[in-house]
């Protein structure tokens, strides 16, 4: 007779679970980490990329070096430069991008893709991008009648990157600029039209709308002789509709070949300028 | 003896295997967030869901990491004012007030009467919605308007963000039967 009960209990609660909410089974198991912010820590392209149909609008802006002190305003009175810029997602995974240097009116298309993306599950554990981009140099020359093709300079690198924590995420970058044509500014100088290097960059948020980032460039190899390795730091704000980035840089450019091949100032003896970026994310 | 089983049988079998329930894992929830200037909206279209004819019971509920507004940094900020990491789920789960017609191929005016959770807070709510049976296949469509304070949700108060206190929320779903 208790087996009876026992089957009919059964029976009754497996009626019962008839009634009962539906399990609840998470849809999506697992997504890729937000490893940056922003596309760019300060100059230097970061391993994260746009989603698919999303526009970034970037202005990138900097002065003169802050060490004239007072009598240029710590560098606000003159060397102004600025970078305009748009990128696209065409997928996921890959977006372009189209931008314009004041300096040398260097106008660059640029790319970049994302070879693997860092898991929430931990089963990839970094995030892994490559760049490229073009520059022409577009500015009226009075001394040279350069072809189209001496006026073209190239950038190419691949970033590795890792969300270590909730705070920090830091990449290694190795890279390559070159350019077509360089110019003698002094007698005898050697002037190299190819610089490899490495580039390491992290960044450390406080909290949900500040963060710190850093980005130094290490040549590796010949270089042109006077030229150092650039570094930056940057204030981020994050106000949920744009990113502001306040910076010290000690590069006057925004795009990477000429960082790396043209830096002659030397951040560590404060030879540095400001600067800001602003960064907008559009949906289209 | 026998015959207590057999209508024991009868009765399981009438409620778990012959129910007149339909499911679905391809509805689509949408919210609105209407404020002049900054409108958007977010849509999911894995919303899953159940509804039982036999004990009137309705069910649904969407992964939250679903819903996309086309604008990846928006989506991020606004899982992170969901807490989707603690709180998963928006879900709902009630009971069907009103008569419906399972015979006929009519749009029908339905209400239902239960649940509804999200960011871990949970309210009673009523909806109202329609229901058209075609076949094997529920059509529903349904919205109320949910406001943000009662689930105790509260988007980052800076400079940009304009997120309106009242979301409206529209469900369609085709539902299938459910064997």
């Amino acid at each position: 007779m208790s087996k009876f009960f026992y089957f009919l209990f059964i029976l009754l609660f497996s009626a019962q679970s008839a009634f009962a909410q539906m399990e609840r089974k998470r849809t999506i198991t697992d997504s890729p980490e937000e490893v940056f912010l922003t596309m760019s820590l300060i100059t230097m392209a970061t391993s994260s990329n746009l989603a698919a149909n999303n526009m970034n609008s970037t202005i990138m802006h900097n002065f003169g070096l802050v060490s004239g002190g007072l009598k240029d305003f710590w560098g606000l009175d003159n060397g102004a430069a600025v970078r305009l810029g748009i990128d696209y997602g065409i997928t996921d995974k890959l977006s372009v991008g189209i931008g314009r240097t004041s300096r040398e009116d260097n106008v660059d298309l640029r790319f970049k893709y994302t070879v693997l993306n860092q898991m929430k599950s931990g089963k990839i554990p970094v995030e892994v991008s490559i760049k490229g981009d073009i520059g022409i140099n577009t500015q009226e020359e009075n001394r040279f009648d350069f072809t189209f093709q001496e006026r073209l300079n190239t950038f190419g690198s691949i970033t590795v990157a890792r969300k270590f924590s909730e705070k920090f995420s830091f990449q290694v970058a190795p890279m390559i600029s070159h350019f077509n044509t360089v110019v003698l500014e002094v007698p005898n100088q050697q002037i190299e039209h190819t610089h490899f290097g490495t580039g390491f960059g992290g960044e450390y948020r406080l909290n949900l709308h500040h963060s710190f980032s850093f980005e130094y460039y290490v040549v590796l190899g010949d270089r042109t002789p006077g030229t150092l390795n650039p570094a930056a730091v940057s204030w981020q704000i994050d106000t949920g509709g744009h990113v502001f980035q306040i910076f010290l840089m000690s590069g006057e450019w925004f795009t990477e070949q000429h960082l790396l091949a043209r830096t002659t100032d030397d951040f560590f003896t404060s030879d540095f300028r400001i600067g800001f970026n602003v960064n907008r994310v559009f949906g289209l | 003896m026998k015959k207590l089983l057999s209508i024991l049988l009868f009765t399981c079998l009438t409620v778990s295997g012959f129910s007149q329930s339909f499911y679905t894992e391809t509805g689509t929830a949408i919210f609105y967030s209407k404020v002049p200037l900054h409108n958007f909206s977010g849509t999911s279209n894995s919303l899953i869901g159940l509804i039982n004819f036999d004990d009137s019971t309705v069910d649904f509920y969407i992964d939250l990491e679903t819903l996309d507004t086309k604008n990846a940094k928006r989506d991020k900020d606004m899982k992170l004012t969901l807490d989707t990491e603690n709180y998963p789920y928006g879900e709902f789960f009630g009971k069907l007030t009103s008569e419906f017609d399972l015979e006929s191929t009519a749009e029908q005016e339905v209400m239902v009467e239960g649940v509804f959770k999200i960011h871990g807070k949970e309210k009673e709510i009523i909806v109202e919605g329609t229901l058209r049976r075609d076949g094997e296949n529920l059509y529903l469509k349904a919205g109320w308007i949910l406001l943000l304070e009662d689930y105790e949700i509260v988007p980052p108060q800076i400079l940009f963000i304009k997120v309106d206190q009242e979301q409206e929320i529209e469900i369609n779903a085709t539902l299938t039967i459910k064997e």
